[in-house]
C-alpha cells in the first residue's frame, strides 16, 4: 500500500513540476524545482521500499490485453531508483540557482522533469511495451534539453544523437520481438519464466542485440560518438542527468535482459562484454585526455566509467556461466556499486564545470586558470569529484574499483582457461585506464585551478550562487561518505546481486569489507586513519631529519626576465604532450609546424603549431557507412523527380500489376 | 415498381451512365466541361444510390441519396466553378498526350478491369458490374489525373476517383452505415475547399497553376 502512495505522490510532484515550470513566471518556475524535490524524495522512500519488499506490482492503464500499461518494481529497479532518486534531488537543488538567469528555462524545466520521469519509468517497467515508451520519451526529452541552445553545433549534436539513439532502440525492439516470439510473453518475468523454451543460438543473437542497443546509449566505444558531441552542448545539469543517469539506462538494460531475462549464456557472453567494456575504459580515457575543453574531457571519461562498469557487469556474466555464483556476486556488487558512485562523481563533476564555465566564460582549460582562489567552495567539489573517479582512497571510486579488481583478479578460480586468461587482462586495462585517469584529472585540476589566471574573465571569476553549491555538495559529500562507509550503498544493491546471482558478495562486518572464501579485506576507515598517520609521519621525519630551516619568502625565479606572466604557465596540450607521442598509434596524430623567420634559422618571427588526432571511429567505420548510405540515397533520388504526375503514375502501374497478377 | 427496375436492368445503365462521364473526360477541353461532366456523374451517383433505396427499402440510403446529390451534386460543382472564374483560367485544360491516345488508353484500362475481375471476386452485392465499373472509374480518373497539367483538373480527377471508391464501397456492402456516409462526404468537401484554396494560391505565388512548376520544389 505504502509503496503505491510513493509512487503516485512521486509521479504527481514531477508532473505538477513539469506543468509549472511552463508558467511564464521567474518565481514559480523557481519553486517548480522545490516539487522535484519533493519528488525525487518520495521516489527515494519507494526505492527503499523496493530492496527490503517483495517484487511489487503496479499496473497503470491497459490498453489492451497486449498493450499494457504497467510499473513494476523488484530489488533492480529499487537499487537503480533510489540512485536516481539521490542524483536528482543534488540537481534540482543546483538547477534553482543555475537556472534562473537562463533563456528558455520554462522548456527547461518542463523536459527536465520530463526526462527524470522517464528514467523511473525505465527501470520501474513491467513489459516491454512499458519500456519501449519510457525509453523513447527519454531519448525525445534528452533530444530535446541537448538541443536547447538553438546553435548550429547543439542542433547537429542532437540529430547525431536522435539518429545514433533511433539505431540504437531498433535493435532493442528487434531484441524484444525475438523475445516476445521465443516466450509469447510481454512482461519481463514472463518472457523469465518462458526462457528455456528459447534456442541458443537466438539467445545469443538477443544478447548481441542488446550490446549493441543498450550500448549505443550506454556509450560503449564505437558507439560512444553521441557522447563526445552531446554532452559539451547541453546545459551542465543536463549533462549531469545524461552521463550521470541516462546512459546508466543502458547498463539497467543490458542486466535485466542479459542476466536477469534470460538469466545465463555461454562464457563468451562476459568475454566479450569484458573486452567491450576493456577498449571503452582505456580508450575512453586516452581519448579524454587529451581534451582540453572540460565538458568534453569529462564526456570521454564517462566513456571509460561505462567500461569500468561493463568490466564488471562482464566478470559477473562470465563467473555465473561456469557456476562461480559467489564470484559473480562480487563482480556484479563492484559493478552497480560503480553505477552509483559514476553518478554521484560525474555529477558534481559537471555541475562543477557548469559553475566554472559560467564563472569563467569558457569551458576551455586553456583560458582558466587560477580558479582555486576565486571558487573555492566549487574547486573543492569538483577536487572531491575528481579523487573520487580517480579512484583514490578514502573515496567512494576506490571501492567500487578495488571489488572489480578483486573480481578481475580472483578469475583464475574459474574452471575455464579463458577465463584464466582474459580476468587477468581485463585487470590489467583497468589498471591503465586508472593511472591515465589520475594523470587526466590532475591536468583538469590543476590547469584550470591552480596557477595564475590565464584570461582577464578567469581573473574575475567568482563563485555560483549558494544553492548551486549546496548541489554540488550534496553529490560531493556522498563520494567521501560512501568511501568510508561502502557498506551503507552496499546494502542497497545486495538485493538485486542476490537476485541475479544468487550469492552474496562482499560481507561487511565491523566496517571491513571481506569477500567471500578469500582472503581479499578491505577497511576503508582504517585506510584512512593509516593515510593520516603515514601523512604525519613523513612530516615528523622530515622535521626530524631536516633538522632546522629558515623559511624565506620570495618571489619564484622567473629566468631573470622580471614578472612572471600567465604565458609561461603549464598548459594543457602540454601536460599531455608525452602521453601523445607514447601512444601515437592510437591517436594517429597530425601536427602542423608554421614558423616564420625574420632571418634564417636564428630569429623567428613566429611559431605557429596546430595539432589534431585522427578520429579513429569517425573515419573508418563511421564515414563508410554514411558515404555507402549516401551513395544509394543518390541512387533512390532518380525516382524523386518531384512531378506530382509521375507519383501518380507510380500509383497506378501499381494498381494495374496487382489487378492483373493479384487475382 | 421493384420489378421495373429490375426489368430494365436500371442499376447496370446507371452504372454504364457514370463509367460513361467519366470516359467523357478524355475527350473534354475546358475545365467547364470537367465541372458538368463531375456534375452528371454526381446525380447519377445519388440516383443510383435512390434506385437501390427503392429496391432494399432501408431509410438511411435515402438521406445518403439526399446528402450525395447536396454535396457532390450541388454544393460542390457550384464551388469548383466559382474557383475557375476566380482563377481566370485559359479553359485549356493542356494534355500531356493526346485526346484520342488518351481515349484509347481509358478502353484499355476498362478492359484490363474486366479481364481481371471477369469472375466476380465478390458475390455480395446488388450489381455484377457495379464493381468492375467502380475499380474502372478510379483508374480512368487516375489516368486523367496523370496526364493533365491543370491542377484543378486534379481536383476534378480526385473527385471522380472518389465517386468511383463510393460506388465501389456501395455495390459491396448495400450502403454503409450513415455515419460513415456522412465523414466521407464531409471529408470531401473540406478537400476540396482546401484544394481549390491551394489552387487558387499556387496560380497567386507561380502565376501559374500547372503542376509541372511544382518541381523547382524538389529539395
Amino acid at each position: 500500500m505504502e509503496t503505491e502512495q510513493y509512487l503516485l505522490s512521486g509521479i504527481i510532484f514531477f508532473v505538477v513540476s513539469a506543468l509549472s515550470a511552463l508558467v511564464p513566471a521567474k518565481k514559480i518556475r523557481t519553486t517548480a524545482y522545490f516539487l522535484s524535490l519533493l519528488g525525487s524524495l518520495s521516489f527515494l522512500f519507494l526505492g527503499f521500499n523496493l530492496i527490503t519488499a517483495a517484487p511489487a506490482s503496479f499496473p497503470v492503464l491497459a490498453v489492451s490485453s497486449y498493450f499494457e500499461f504497467a510499473l513494476r518494481g523488484d530489488a533492480l529497479s529499487g537499487f537503480f531508483v533510489i540512485t536516481i532518486s539521490l542524483i536528482t534531488f543534488a540537481i534540482s537543488i543546483y538547477s534553482i540557482g543555475f537556472t534562473r538567469d537562463m533563456a528558455r528555462a520554462g522548456f527547461l524545466g518542463f523536459f527536465y522533469n520530463i526526462l527524470i520521469l522517464s528514467l523511473y519509468a525505465v527501470v520501474l517497467s513491467e513489459n516491454l511495451f512499458t519500456f519501449l515508451i519510457a525509453w523513447e520519451t527519454m531519448a525525445i526529452a534528452s533530444y530535446l534539453l541537448v538541443t536547447i541552445e538553438r546553435t548550429e553545433k547543439a542542433s547537429r549534436a542532437g540529430l547525431f544523437y536522435a539518429v545514433m539513439t533511433h539505431i540504437g532502440t531498433a535493435f532493442i525492439i528487434v531484441l524484444f520481438f525475438l523475445l516476445y516470439r521465443a516466450t509469447g510473453k510481454m512482461d519481463f518475468e514472463g518472457m523469465k519464466a518462458g526462457i528455456a523454451a528459447m534456442p541458443a543460438d537466438i539467445k545469443s543473437v538477443v544478447f548481441v542485440f542488446a550490446l549493441i542497443g543498450f550500448g549505443t546509449k550506454a556509450g560503449l566505444i564505437p558507439l560512444h560518438t553521441w557522447i563526445p558531441r552531446a554532452y559539451p552542448v547541453a546545459p551542465p545539469q543536463v549533462a549531469a542527468l545524461m552521463s550521470g543517469l541516462m546512459v546508466k539506462m543502458g547498463i539497467y538494460g543490458i542486466i535485466r535482459i542479459c542476466m536477469d531475462v534470460m538469466g545465463q549464456g555461454p562464457e563468451w557472453w562476459g568475454i566479450t562484454v569484458i573486452a567491450v567494456g576493456a577498449v571503452s575504459a582505456l580508450l575512453g580515457i586516452l581519448y579524454a585526455i587529451i581534451e582540453n575543453e572540460l565538458k568534453l574531457f569529462l564526456a570521454y571519461s564517462s566513456v571509460e566509467n561505462i567500461g569500468i562498469i561493463l568490466l564488471g557487469v562482464g566478470a559477473s556474466m562470465m563467473f555465473k556461466s561456469s557456476g562461480l555464483y559467489a564470484l559473480s556476486s562480487v563482480a556484479l556488487a563492484a559493478a552497480l556499486f560503480h553505477v552509483l558512485n559514476h553518478a554521484l562523481f560525474k555529477g558534481a563533476l559537471f555541475l562543477g564545470s557548469g559553475s566554472i564555465i559560467r564563472g569563467a566564460g569558457t569551458g576551455n582549460m586553456e583560458r582558466m586558470g587560477g580558479l582555486l582562489k576565486r571558487m573555492p567552495y566549487t574547486g573543492l567539489f569538483f577536487l572531491a569529484g575528481a579523487l573520487s573517479i580517480c579512484a583514490l582512497p578514502p573515496f567512494n571510486g576506490f571501492v567500487s574499483e578495488w571489488l572489480t579488481y578483486q573480481s578481475l583478479l580472483l578469475g583464475y578460480q574459474s574452471p575455464s582457461i579463458t577465463a584464466k586468461i582474459v580476468s587477468p587482462l581485463g585487470g590489467a586495462a583497468l589498471a591503465l585506464t586508472g593511472a591515465i585517469a589520475a594523470a587526466g584529472f590532475v591536468k583538469a585540476f590543476g590547469i584550470s585551478f591552480l596557477g595564475m589566471p590565464r584570461t582577464a574573465e578567469a581573473k574575475d571569476a567568482r563563485e555560483g550562487s549558494p544553492s548551486m553549491l549546496i548541489g554540488m555538495g550534496l553529490l560531493a559529500v556522498p563520494c567521501l561518505l560512501f568511501g568510508l562507509f561502502p557498506g551503507l550503498a552496499l546494502s542497497w544493491l545486495l538485493p538485486a546481486v542476490f537476485a541475479l546471482t544468487g550469492a552474496f558478495p562482499a560481507l561487511e562486518s565491523h566496517g571491513v569489507l571481506v569477500i567471500g572464501q578469500t582472503s581479499a579485506a578491505l577497511s576503508p576507515a582504517a585506510l584512512l586513519i593509516t593515510m593520516i598517520f603515514m601523512a604525519v609521519a613523513v612530516l615528523l621525519a622530515i622535521r626530524i631529519m631536516g633538522g632546522k630551516r629558515k623559511t624565506v619568502y620570495a618571489d619564484s625565479w622567473d629566468c631573470g626576465i622580471r614578472g612572471l606572466t600567465p604565458r609561461m604557465q603549464y598548459t594543457a596540450t602540454a601536460f599531455t604532450k608525452p602521453l601523445r607521442i607514447i601512444y601515437k598509434r592510437i591517436y594517429l596524430p597530425s601536427r602542423d609546424l608554421k614558423v616564420r623567420y625574420v632571418l634564417k634559422p636564428f630569429f623567428v618571427k613566429s611559431i605557429q603549431y596546430g595539432g589534431e588526432i585522427t578520429p579513429f571511429f569517425e573515419r573508418y567505420l563511421y564515414e563508410p557507412v554514411t558515404g555507402f548510405i549516401n551513395v544509394v540515397a543518390g541512387k533512390v533520388r532518380l525516382l524523386q523527380s518531384g512531378s506530382l504526375q509521375l507519383y501518380l503514375g507510380y500509383i497506378l502501374i501499381t494498381l494495374i500489376v496487382l489487378l492483373i497478377f493479384g487475382t | 415498381m421493384k420489378n421495373w427496375i429490375e426489368a430494365f436492368s436500371v442499376i447496370d445503365f446507371i452504372s454504364i451512365g457514370i463509367l460513361l462521364t467519366a470516359v467523357t473526360l478524355n475527350a473534354f477541353k475546358s475545365i467547364e466541361s470537367y465541372v458538368k461532366a463531375y456534375t452528371i456523374n454526381s446525380w447519377l451517383l445519388a440516383g443510383l444510390i435512390a434506385v437501390v433505396a427503392v429496391l432494399v427499402g432501408e431509410t438511411h440510403l435515402y438521406i445518403a441519396a439526399l446528402l450525395t446529390l447536396a454535396t457532390k451534386g450541388i454544393l460542390i460543382p457550384l464551388f469548383l466553378r466559382r474557383i475557375v472564374r476566380r482563377m481566370r483560367v485559359t479553359h485549356e485544360i493542356q494534355p500531356y498526350i493526346s485526346n484520342s491516345l488518351s481515349l484509347a488508353i481509358s478502353g484499355i484500362l476498362v478492359a484490363v478491369v474486366y479481364a481481371s475481375l471477369k469472375d466476380g471476386i465478390f458475390v455480395t452485392g446488388f450489381s455484377r458490374n457495379a464493381l468492375q465499373i467502380s475499380i474502372a472509374v478510379i483508374l480512368i480518373s487516375l489516368f486523367i489525373m496523370i496526364t493533365r497539367k491543370k491542377a484543378l483538373t486534379l481536383v476534378i480527377g480526385l473527385l471522380f476517383m472518389e465517386n468511383g471508391l463510393f460506388l465501389a464501397g456501395f455495390s459491396l456492402t448495400f450502403g454503409m452505415p450513415t455515419m460513415i456516409e456522412l465523414g466521407m462526404l464531409f471529408d470531401m468537401l473540406m478537400g476540396v475547399i482546401i484544394l481549390g484554396i491551394f489552387a487558387v494560391q499556387i496560380k497567386r505565388a507561380f502565376a501559374s497553376a500547372d503542376l509541372d512548376q511544382l518541381t523547382v520544389l524538389k529539395g
